[in-house]
């Protein structure tokens, strides 16, 4: 199978060569840059999953932030261990994202976008009003066990790499077929017996439970949480990266992910016109460049992958 | 009762700027079919601009206050105007009818104007002299002036955007098209040039409620954020694209903010919103006055 996909096989040498870096290297700083590449390619790659019904979930960020949280209580306050604390971001995010999409995925399009980002404030609000979830300030104290810590950062990178394989995998399987047919004119799927809403609610559950383990991940990593890591504005900047790096393949958003997190790495530096920044570099690749980074190696190929409006 | 009739008043203030954010809003979304992110930065700029001419005119060319606010109100018209038209013409024109194409697009406009006023005016909330002093007593509740002329101009506002839409050409053509954007050019309906007015009107609409705001609140350079949030649950609740929709969800949530803000406390009311938009989502999902999607 790698044979026949070098691509895959690179990424999947990238991914080994990550984990190395993460075990072996002695550099805090840049271990920490390489888990946040992968938890950014986590959540632009979530995002661009519930896109392939055709769907774009601003409650993405909502849902790494349930998934970080509920790490985080389970490990402080009710301080279960370590693996399950870390499984328990997962399935909270997925039983409420199943919860959240029966109720609003019968609407679709800026309905259900509106829908999202209004459900991600009001989570945002929520934690700054609970008094256990530690208000504006967040929570604090999440260490993974004393034996792993030296290597967490490796297990962290590595769980990552693997919800980004398996999001590959569940995109080329038949039910990846089924959703991005769900996009194209969901009456067809329908025509032939499928349950639509049932299929879409899998497929956004899918994502939330995956973007809710990041979640948890990120809970350990970070060690600090507060609601304001978990506004709208998180699932903009994976958007960002879905959109630079090319929506068309899988490989788009992590490409995306990469350049602007270490970008915006060095764009700290600039303090107030850092924003100025991301906002330029959005508004012209977007002008310049639709299709993204992808869609470039497309053109340069003769294909054409971008779809505009005919009119 | 006196209490009632005060939060009552409250609602209509709140409200009717609520109402003019939101019929930008929803009027750009009807005729262009994107959302807009950056809706807020056109209000923002407004407030701004009448801020900082109200300290000019006032303070430096020594006018009387109510002719800088006018002033200020007719200039900060004319440049969203212009900042509309620019917006429209190097970025928008281009996803018409794309909603995530303009979505990120609205996004990276919101990060770089919201840099740049940021940059150009600091972080420093200003507040500008009252324009018209005086109290007004309604059934033992008190309300200043401003806020009643403030009301009384949103409303002719809201109901020459009402007239406009409903009773005009140009009205028609923007119905035409927000219907059906392809039975509307068979017409001979101009779509482009259609789009660019209903999206300058939109514009426009944000900008008047950013200059009267400013009057009875103080300015930063992210006021017209947290407008935005209220705003599309707002055009959810009246279906997107209804005009009388965005009234009628624009009132009702400044009564669940006014009503509830003061019988339980400012988050439950929001969350309130919340639950409610959720109701209405499960019963009738394309709003209350929204056509369903075909």
């Amino acid at each position: 199978m790698l044979k026949s996909n070098p691509g895959l096989a690179l990424c999947i040498l990238i991914a080994l060569a990550a984990i190395g870096f993460a075990l072996f290297s002695g550099d805090p700083y840049y271990v920490q840059v390489v888990i946040w590449v992968f938890a950014n390619a986590v959540l632009a790659v979530t995002l661009r999953f519930v896109l392939l019904i055709g769907e774009l979930n601003i409650a993405t960020a909502a849902f790494f932030g349930i998934g970080a949280y509920t790490t985080a209580v389970a490990a402080t306050i009710f301080e279960w261990p370590f693996v399950i604390s870390l499984l328990a971001a997962p399935v909270m995010a997925g039983l409420i994202s199943a919860l959240f999409g029966w109720v609003t995925l019968r609407t679709k399009g800026p309905y259900f976008l509106l829908i999202s980002f209004a459900f991600t404030e009001i989570v945002r609000l929520f934690y700054t009003k609970s008094e256990f979830l530690g208000g504006n300030s967040g929570m604090i104290g999440m260490y993974p066990p004393m034996a792993l810590n030296d290597y967490y950062p490796a297990i962290a990178v590595t769980i990552l790499a693997a919800i980004l394989f398996a999001l590959y995998a569940a995109e080329r399987s038949n039910l990846g077929r089924i959703f991005k047919a769900i996009q194209n004119n969901e009456d067809i799927p329908r025509s032939v017996g499928l349950n639509v809403i049932g299929l879409k609610i899998l497929c956004f559950v899918i994502a939330s439970t995956a973007v809710g383990l990041a979640g948890g991940v990120h809970s350990y990593t970070n060690s600090v949480i507060a609601p304001a890591d978990f506004t709208f504005f998180v699932a903009v900047l994976a958007l960002a990266y879905v959109k630079i790096g090319g929506e068309g393949h899988i490989a788009g958003p992590i490409i995306g992910a990469t350049i602007l997190t270490l970008v915006g790495q060095w764009l700290h530096s600039f303090g107030p016109y850092e924003n100025i920044f991301y906002g330029a570099i959005i508004i012209g690749v977007l002008l310049l460049m639709p299709g993204g980074i992808i869609g470039l190696g497309d053109r340069f190929r003769g294909r054409s992958t971008t779809r505009r409006d005919p009119h | 009762m006196e209490l009632q009739v005060q939060l009552l008043m409250n609602t209509l203030q709140i409200g009717s700027v609520y109402v003019l954010f939101a019929l930008g809003l929803t009027l750009i979304f009807g005729v262009m079919k994107i959302v807009n992110f950056a809706h807020g930065t056109f209000f923002t700029a407004a407030a701004l601009i009448v801020s900082s001419v109200m300290i000019w005119g006032v303070g430096t060319m020594g006018l009387s206050i109510w002719l800088s606010y006018i002033l200020a109100f007719f200039l900060a018209l004319a440049v969203v105007c212009l900042i509309g038209f620019i917006v429209y013409i190097f970025g928008f024109q281009h996803f018409l009818k794309d909603l995530n194409g303009s979505f990120i697009l609205s996004i990276g406009l919101l990060l770089l104007l919201n840099g740049t006023y940021l940059i150009l005016y600091g972080g420093v909330p200003r507040s500008i002299p009252t324009v018209v002093p005086g109290v007004v007593t309604f059934l033992g509740a008190s309300l200043t002036l401003q806020r009643l002329l403030l009301m009384i101009v949103a409303a002719v506002i809201t109901l020459g955007l009402y007239i406009l839409v409903h009773r005009t050409k140009l009205g028609l053509s923007l119905r035409a098209v927000a219907e059906d954007q392809e039975a509307a050019m068979l017409q001979g309906i101009p779509f482009r040039r259609v789009a660019l007015y209903g999206f300058l009107i939109g514009a426009t609409l944000a900008a008047c409620a950013g200059a009267l705001m400013a009057t009875v609140t103080p300015v930063t350079t992210v006021i017209g954020d947290d407008f935005l949030v209220k705003a599309f649950i707002i055009i959810i609740i009246g279906g997107l694209g209804s005009v009388v929709g965005a009234i009628i969800g624009g009132l009702l949530i400044a009564l669940i903010e006014s009503f509830g803000g003061y019988y339980f406390d400012p988050s439950t009311a929001t969350l309130a919103m919340f639950v409610l938009v959720i109701v209405l989502l499960i019963v009738r999902p394309q709003g209350i006055l929204g056509h369903a999607e075909k």
